[in-house]
């Protein structure tokens, strides 16, 4: 594309020597086509979602563990995970008389339960987040004094949630529930290592699965 | 009657705006993007709504869907080290170039004394058999304190607490600052479908290394209102 004019010599003896016009228009095509090559090249392979972690504290391994002091399940909830995706909870103390209900990983499922059995501390905590929407950030006492509330809240919750889970049980499946206590922000909630004990495996056994 | 004659014009335009995107784009790219680490196996872990990233630091336990663990650590100079005690522990052989070979090669997945063949192999046939591997043995019967994986957990905690106190050490001399969250963390990629009893299995080995705080990875999950 660049011209290139032929015979510039016309001008005749005697008269000033011009330099030669030339274009200065360069063929970008190539340029364009190696930039297009590279842009898709990045565009396909780079990664945009890090993974995220989830943090996890386990109580450290204790030889002996007879002196332990088991979390108290009176007013507990215990959730049941099993295998197939399926899910269960029980208040209290397990009997044969307890019920046992299945619930599932949605919405309307665990989140709404957790949420209902965990109000008191969610109102709470909503009504410390909107003061702390107010308070200044730089006003650090303040901002401070809200964090050892929200703290307090916490420990005072008076919402225990057991998790057990058999040995059909997925890592998702724990993750998952480990997640919606983030949501509903459960304060305390153990998992359990022993996996279901022998009423608990019984009544499960009894709930038929859902179609 | 005259044809009526189209005046001839070059059919060129100018592409400099174009080549400006393109380039700003490849820019872009080229900058935000990190490359994938090379993985013996895929892995695709549950979701989580958590916001929190990856640390910089990891001692990374992977675990696929049938229990195969695998294991990584980030940072060279620990891998260096932990590997060295390790030989000595198992009485492995390596020669320098294969210590180097080792660090470069990624997650690994098997036994401490399968390394020297492995290692021997050429590039394109080591990353068959690592997918092929059988993943580093841990045992969560009585035994624990024998499997590989406890030894590898154990010396790499000792090693990166010591890297991260000469590091600190050596910011305070110089009187720069110190990222103090800049350590080795442990760091769990497990799949959806591993069922969790193994994932508690290869914890309590951790934890018997007493480590007891993990980050697990998860997917990201758009947060609920």
């Amino acid at each position: 594309m660049a011209e290139i004019q032929g015979g510039g010599d016309s001008q005749g003896k005697g008269g000033k020597k011009r330099a030669k016009k030339q274009s200065t228009r360069v063929d970008m095509t190539p340029l364009v086509d190696l930039a297009f090559l590279l842009l898709t090249f990045f565009v396909l392979t780079s990664t945009f979602s890090k993974p995220k972690v989830l943090r996890m504290i386990f109580p450290e391994k204790i030889e002996d563990n007879t002196n332990i002091k088991k979390p108290e399940v009176r007013d507990a909830v215990t959730i049941l995970v099993s295998g197939d995706d399926r899910i269960f909870y029980y208040t209290g103390q397990i009997s044969n008389a307890t019920v046992i209900t299945e619930i599932d990983y949605t919405k309307e499922g665990l989140r709404k339960l957790l949420k209902e059995k965990n109000f008191q501390l969610l109102t709470e905590l909503k009504k410390l987040q909107v003061k702390l929407n107010e308070t200044d950030e730089k006003d650090t006492a303040a901002v401070n004094k809200i964090d050892r509330e929200v703290k307090k809240l916490q420990k005072e919750s008076k919402l225990v949630v057991l998790v057990k889970n058999d040995d059909k049980a997925t890592y998702k499946n724990i993750i998952d529930v480990m997640d919606e206590f983030m949501i509903t922000q459960v304060a305390k909630y153990f998992v359990t290592d022993d996996g279901f004990n022998a009423i608990e495996k019984k009544l499960v056994a009894q709930i038929p699965p859902k179609k | 009657m005259p044809k009526v004659k189209m005046p001839r014009s070059t059919p060129s335009l100018d592409m400099t705006p174009m080549v400006d995107l393109a380039f700003l784009l490849v820019t872009f790219f080229m900058l935000t993007s990190s490359f994938r680490s090379p993985e013996p196996v895929f892995v695709d872990p549950p979701a989580s709504t958590t916001e929190k990233e990856i640390p910089k630091q990891v001692f990374l336990v992977t675990i696929d869907e049938t229990g195969r663990v695998f294991i990584d650590i980030t940072n060279a100079a620990v891998k260096e080290k932990v590997l060295r005690d390790l030989m000595v522990d198992y009485k492995v052989g390596l020669s320098e170039e294969e210590i180097k070979k080792f660090i470069g090669s990624g997650p690994l997945g098997m036994r401490l004394a399968e390394l020297p063949s492995f290692l021997a192999q050429e590039a394109e046939k080591r990353a068959k058999i690592a997918e092929a591997a059988a993943g580093v043995p841990y045992d969560t019967a009585n035994k624990i304190r024998t499997c590989e994986l406890y030894n590898w957990v154990l010396k790499s905690r000792v090693v990166a607490d010591n890297d991260f106190k000469m590091r600190e050490a050596a910011a305070q001399e110089k009187n720069q600052g110190f990222d103090k969250d800049n350590y080795m963390q442990f760091v769990v990629k497990a799949a959806k479908d591993t069922r969790y009893e193994t994932v508690k299995n290869v914890i309590d080995v951790l934890r018997e290394a007493r480590v007891s705080k993990f980050q697990m990875i998860t997917g990201l999950e758009a947060k609920p209102e």
